[in-house]
């Protein structure tokens, strides 16, 4: 479609309409229906062989009840669990922040020639499925892998026990960095590749250093693309449940886990309900957060 | 190719197709390989029709899936307590007797249960106990007991074996191995003692390398675990594979004295089955003996069928924790279903027993 057809559809209602149509439709029938769903599961109390009780009980009262939210708020053990998916989902921000800020500047100041295959490597790991990747950690983290006996090797030299990789944190937050990092890159690239050269080259001819240009230029400048990053990354960190289910030791459960075995095991759709509103309300928090940091930092930099 | 050649080729395809989509089908919603390939084919054969299968790991993601609304199965072969509440749920559907008369093949011993009286929902298919599997090189060497629960719970003896135990990633089945070792029935509800139960794991849990339903098996075999809590069958596996791989060891089941776990997986029809007559032609030929031992010779599976024996082989029946004998049989159990007060409550200590440090 030409810029003038697309225009001229924007200017009608009826093209609005047609466009914004189809994704708003996806939106409230895979997103808003099932939040709904779930926000009146909660208020509901589990049935005797799964699913929900039914909604007018024998003696004719309705299944209406706060009991699912008052059984979180009268135990830390919910939030001790929360916090330390907080942590995890914390750390593992922060790692990719750390890993793909320059994996990105690389590839944002390579040739043209390059980038595309560049990108391409970046998503490649995508090509095969998400839990064969985390099963090959599995294998590399193995105690008679090579790299534990390298570790192990290195540690015996300084007189330190030997470490076990696999079932532990480390290996959680070693496979969540390394599924996560793609979704770091990405964002981050699309910033920096951005960037007027020249504004760089300004303040060299006015006696910048090169850390004072990274520090007062690229990156309050690459800022939106580090909060794009930051929220595509921690939020579906804070949710997962398969890699501390393969790769975590005994404690090493997470939120996720936790709501996971509330539809499972305990078969309790209520609790699992009020788990998961409570996860999607700390997830939209922190984006709307983010969001609100990410204005503000555009508006000083306009200011400035 | 021409319009008409591209016509004329559609109306090919479609020839070859149709027949295919008008087979009958049985729908099978069953555990990963729990039946033998041969076995289907037979089926397949006999009944002139084609068996699909899908698979579920476990009883909670059949009872899940089926609570949310899932339809289109004939077969299910859920475990006595998830047969439980698929009964009381009311999805299910009765066996029509007069349709399998294989049925008087079953030892009585398993028929006639208490979620089921009279079996007018379900037929015993196959079972396993949850046991103690171990490496025999290393216990040995270690000289640590493998015939008791002890060895998973008791923190002196697992000093010695610290980051080399697995336990269930499974509520129920832990808290049972807890409350047998402590001495009580495993499906005692009693508060006070699901309480010591927690004591008892969240005592042991820092010697255990993880909790772990999916992968103990493949750990087994490599080396790298070598005591487990875990089903017979798939320790029977974890051996089988060892073995192929050459390993200097192996991997042996561990009866606890105390007591253990059973569990019988039976045959059911879901109220939906698009195909309740090819149903019951399918249960009563998985009661024939030797389609029943084919699965029993294929994975380890313990068999309650009497007409099964004598194809099993003789190995097979030798493991006690396969074909119990009497004295052992007497101190198996099977689980019984939770109310969901007592699930809530369950749920919560484990959440606890994982948070513990």
């Amino acid at each position: 479609m030409t810029g003038a057809t697309l225009g001229a559809l924007r200017e009608s209602r009826w093209g609005k309409w047609a466009v914004a149509g189809p994704p708003l439709l996806y939106l409230v029938v895979f997103f808003a229906i099932p939040t709904l769903i779930m926000v009146a599961a909660s208020f509901r109390s589990p049935g005797e062989f799964g699913g929900l009780a039914p909604f007018v009980g024998d003696d004719g009262r309705l299944d209406l009840t706060l009991e699912s939210y008052v059984r979180l708020a009268e135990d830390t053990v919910y939030l001790e669990v929360f916090l330390k998916s907080v942590v995890y989902a914390l750390v593992t921000t922060l790692a990719c922040l750390v890993l793909a800020y320059p994996l990105a500047a690389l590839i944002a100041q390579s040739p043209k020639k390059y980038r595309d295959l560049m990108l391409l490597l970046v998503i490649l790991p995508f090509w095969s499925n998400f839990l064969i990747r985390v099963y090959a950690w599995m294998i590399i983290l193995g105690p008679n892998a090579a790299l534990a006996k390298a570790v192990n090797g290195v540690l015996a030299v300084f007189g330190v026990e030997p470490v076990p990789l696999l079932f532990s944190s480390f290996a959680v937050l070693v496979c969540l960095v390394y599924v996560h990092l793609p979704f770091m890159v990405l964002p981050l690239y699309a910033n920096l590749e951005k960037h007027d050269r020249a504004l760089l080259d300004a303040a060299q001819d006015l006696g910048a250093s090169a850390w004072q240009r990274f520090w007062r230029i690229t990156f309050p400048l690459s800022l939106p693309g580090v909060y794009a990053g930051a929220a595509l990354v921690f939020i579906p960190a804070l949710g997962i449940f398969a890699i501390p289910d393969i790769l975590g030791g005994p404690n090493d459960s997470l939120i996720g886990n936790l709501i996971k075995q509330q539809f499972l095991e305990t078969r309790d759709w209520p609790f699992g309900s009020v788990l998961s509103i409570v996860l999607t309300v700390a997830a939209l928090a922190l984006a709307g957060l983010a969001a609100w940091v990410g204005r503000r930092g555009a508006e000083e930099i306009a200011r400035a | 190719m021409d319009k008409r050649a591209f016509a004329a080729s559609l109306v090919a395809l479609a020839a070859f197709a149709l027949p295919a989509a008008a087979a009958d089908k049985l729908h099978l919603y069953n555990w990963n390989n729990y039946i033998a390939p041969e076995t289907i084919k037979r089926f397949e054969a006999e009944c002139k029709c084609e068996v699909v299968q899908t698979y579920y790991s476990d009883n909670e993601e059949l009872l899940a899936k089926l609570a949310a609304g899932a339809k289109g199965y004939d077969i299910l072969v859920p475990t006595g307590n998830a047969v439980e509440a698929l009964i009381k749920g009311g999805q299910l559907q009765p066996l029509d007797k007069a349709k399998l008369p294989n049925v008087g093949n079953v030892d009585p011993a398993y028929l006639n249960t208490s979620f089921d009286p009279g079996n007018r929902f379900s037929v015993p298919y196959a079972m396993s106990t949850t046991i103690l599997g171990y490496n025999d090189a290393k216990m040995k060497e270690l000289g640590l007991p493998t015939n008791t629960w002890a060895a998973i719970f008791d923190p002196k003896l697992l000093e010695k074996v610290k980051g080399r135990v697995t336990v269930l990633d499974s509520a129920s089945e832990l808290f049972a191995a807890a409350l047998i070792h402590l001495g009580y029935s495993a499906n005692d509800t009693d508060e006070k003692r699901w309480r010591q139960a927690a004591d008892l794991i969240k005592k042991a849990k820092p010697y255990w390398a993880a909790f772990n339903a999916s992968s103990y098996i493949k750990e087994l075999t490599v080396g790298n675990i070598w005591l487990v809590h875990g089903y017979s069958n798939d320790i029977f596996q974890a051996n089988l594979d060892a073995q192929a791989a050459g390993r200097p060891f192996r991997i042996v089941q561990g009866m606890p004295k105390e007591g253990a776990v059973l569990a019988v997986d039976s045959m059911v029809i879901h109220k939906s089955a698009p195909r309740p007559d090819l149903a019951h032609k399918f249960i009563n030929f998985m009661l024939e003996g030797r389609n029943s031992a084919e699965l029993t010779n294929l994975i380890g599976s313990g068999n309650p069928n009497l007409a099964a024996a004598q194809y099993i082989k003789p190995e097979l029946k030798a493991l006690p924790a396969v074909f119990p004998p009497k004295d052992v049989a007497a101190r198996l159990e099977q689980l019984k279903e939770l109310t969901p007060a007592q699930r809530r409550l369950r749920n919560k200590l484990w959440t606890e027993i994982k948070a513990s440090r």
